[in-house]
């Protein structure tokens, strides 16, 4: 770990350093144990292991086995532990170790984490964040590779993130887990080892607000994840052909940044949503649907999808023809262009 | 980028065998080898097998000739690593990036 500016007694300025977007959850978690001691990690082979990813490596030997604990490998137990301790005054940040893994505890992130609050009238909110591994690229085995964001911000009373680098994951944690809704946090496993600078300070963009990575003005793409540095290298590319685009990263996709969104498309008056999840009522069609009411006399063209196909996640060594690719996105813009 | 030396020892390559014959050695000292690529081929009481390499590095020991018998948890390869390597997880592995991505579709500027 490099830090690139050592913290000055004499400034204000906090550290910049350069992490993994592992170690920067990591770092966001040991930030978040040691302000409050209501605040619990738990979830398969967090504790000893540090986590398949290495997440929460560290954290049990720092906070003890009462904060930072193993749990038996059943994610409806897991989930239903946090309904638990979250209405005993705990905060509960679970892991669900896989996103294909989070549907047995679909009915208790639906049914009771996302109702308690409206449930009891406020008297039970539920301040819990699941961290969900998230999200293909890793060419890992069936269950591995799912991208359920539609799902979760479908379900009234959850929120939704998902950071697309080191920085935001930091950041978009500390925000998820002080939080007292509930909010699926969902880590891009393709960038767990994508390094950046971390600037370790207090989030200041509001929770719900979207980020632009790139200015342009022919066309804006809109992504959240992985997918992000995806567009940012398809942007890079158009700019040798004489097309300057614009890269949207969305990041919270429950509550959506749908004045964050109009503004940058009524400037580029084109769009195109780039997810992995498949097509059919996948979140780009909300995000269209919000582009079209707020930009229709501003659109030069209607808002192009690049997904991933509506069949089951493939296997590892179909990953990069399922995954949106450069030249997909490409092709997409260019329809938008000549439209 | 920093490298560390990481010694890998004979496990177990059955159900409680206690040693192996090294028949023949796929690598050598200097050698640069992926993760899983073939590292060795050994002979035990059951059969011979391939030990893939556990790791991604360059060789550094062989710590036996071949037609030695190693015991189970004695040395057998000792790799430099690059100490700030990405590691996997437990599930899948780290995707690699082209430094240049291939494209196919070229992009004609709005006239608008």
């Amino acid at each position: 770990m490099t830090e690139l500016i050592e913290r000055d007694d004499a400034t204000t300025e906090p550290p910049t350093v350069e992490l993994s977007m592992q170690q920067a959850i990591n770092r966001a978690l040991r930030v978040l144990l040691a302000e409050d001691p209501s605040t619990l990690v738990f979830g398969e082979d967090v504790g000893a292991l540090g986590g398949v990813f290495r997440v929460t490596d560290g954290l049990q030997k720092e906070f003890g086995d009462q904060r930072v604990f193993d749990t038996p490998l059943a994610e409806s137990a897991i989930m239903g532990m946090a309904v638990g301790l979250a209405m005993n005054g705990w905060r509960p940040v679970p892991e669900l170790q896989f996103d294909g893994f989070a549907y047995p505890a679909v009915d208790q992130i639906v049914n009771q984490v996302a109702r308690m609050n409206y449930r009891t009238r406020g008297a039970a909110p539920m301040p819990i964040t699941l961290r969900l591994p998230s999200f293909g690229g890793i060419q890992a085995p069936e269950h591995h590779g799912e991208s359920l964001e539609a799902l979760f911000a479908h379900t009234p009373g959850l929120k939704v993130a998902v950071p697309s680098d080191a920085a935001e994951a930091y950041s978009l944690l500390l925000q998820s887990v002080r939080s007292d809704d509930p909010v699926v946090y969902m880590e891009p496993k393709a960038r767990y080892w994508d390094r950046g600078p971390v600037e370790l300070r207090e989030p200041t963009d509001p929770i719900g607000t979207s980020r632009i990575v790139r200015h342009g003005r022919h066309a804006t793409l809109i992504a959240w994840g992985a997918m992000v540095h995806r567009c940012l290298k398809v942007a890079e590319l158009a700019a040798e052909d004489g097309v300057d685009l614009e890269v949207l990263d969305l990041r919270w996709l429950k509550p959506i940044d749908a004045a964050g969104l109009a503004a940058s498309v009524s400037r580029t008056r084109r769009a195109v949503v780039v997810h992995e999840a498949p097509l059919t009522a996948g979140l780009g069609a909300e995000v269209a649907a919000l582009v079209t009411e707020n930009c229709f006399r501003d659109l030069a063209a209607p808002v192009q999808r690049v997904t991933g196909f509506d069949v089951p996640y493939p296997a590892g060594p179909l990953e990069p023809q399922y995954l949106p690719t450069i030249d997909r996105v490409l092709f997409a813009v260019q329809r938008t262009l000549e439209y | 980028m920093a490298e560390e030396n990481v010694t890998f020892t004979l496990p177990d390559l059955g159900e409680g065998l206690v040693e192996a014959t090294v028949l023949e050695w796929q690598v050598a000292v200097g050698d640069r080898v992926e993760r899983n690529a073939p590292l060795v081929e050994v002979e035990t009481t059951k059969s011979a097998v391939v030990i893939p390499s556990p790791k991604e590095g360059r060789i550094v020991e062989l710590h036996a000739e071949e037609d030695e018998v190693v015991a189970v948890g004695a040395p057998l390869v000792t790799f430099a690593v690059e100490a700030d390597a990405p590691q996997a997880g437990i599930v899948g592995r780290v995707p690699t990036e082209e430094a240049r991505p291939a494209r196919r579709v070229r992009l004609k500027p709005p006239t608008d």
